[in-house]
């Protein structure tokens, strides 16, 4: 049992990080406050394939001495792994555009309701 | 409807949490991710894109049109937010 929360802990961090969002998501009246919660959730998930990339005792993705000295064998358990790193940056790119369009959204809300209370919008649907 | 919220929101982290007993630890140099494909691009990226990062030259060279997809991505964004915050001005007769 002790094992278990040593070795996965850090599973367990970003779901909490993951409810945060989810929670600020379906709880929460206010857009602005939806759309933080969209954010930490994303950010959460980016954390947990990072983590997914890590090795003991690695070091990041270059390759060290490598101009110059080709003769040298790459210990591949030294170099973290370089693909969730990779998608984690599409992730980013797709997590700024998301976040860009809603905030555009909210703007256009906001202009047409003056109010950005999910209540007080679908008051107006009646 | 806040109880329901929470319970809802506890429930889902308990059996993620519970999910989590699968997963490789954490740190594991012999977890899945690590064994199947990666080694692959560290120990070729030197002779085959000369670029010692291997994060550059799988973004960039083997993985180049995902990235030109990004690229269409942030464009489609960039229109999108455009279109959606445009004011049309209304035309003037007569002119």
């Amino acid at each position: 049992m002790f094992d278990f929360i040593l070795n996965k802990y850090n599973y367990w961090i970003y779901i909490v990080l993951m409810m945060i969002g989810f929670y600020a998501m379906i709880g929460k009246k206010n857009l602005v406050k939806k759309i933080i919660g969209m954010n930490i959730f994303q950010t959460a998930i980016i954390l947990f394939f990072v983590s997914t990339a890590s090795k003991k005792s690695a070091t990041l993705p270059i390759i060290e001495h490598s101009h110059g000295h080709e003769e040298h064998a790459i210990q591949v358990a030294s170099y973290l792994n370089p693909l969730p790193h990779v998608l984690m940056l599409t992730a980013i790119v797709v997590m700024v555009s998301t976040l860009g369009v809603a905030l555009a959204i909210l703007i256009k809300v906001y202009r047409r309701y003056n109010t950005l209370e999910e209540d007080e919008i679908l008051q107006f649907k009646k | 409807m806040k109880i329901l919220i929470l319970f809802t929101v506890i429930v889902t982290g308990m059996i993620l949490i519970y999910g989590t007993q699968d997963m490789p630890d954490w740190g594991d140099p012999n977890s899945p991710a690590s064994t199947h494909v990666s080694p692959r691009y560290i120990k070729k990226t030197m002779d085959e894109t000369a670029t010692p990062n291997a994060v550059t030259s799988v973004l960039a060279d083997y993985r180049g049109y995902d990235t030109l997809g990004e690229t269409t991505v942030i464009f489609t964004a960039g229109v999108s937010c455009i279109l959606i915050l445009r004011v049309r001005k209304k035309r003037k007769k007569n002119s």
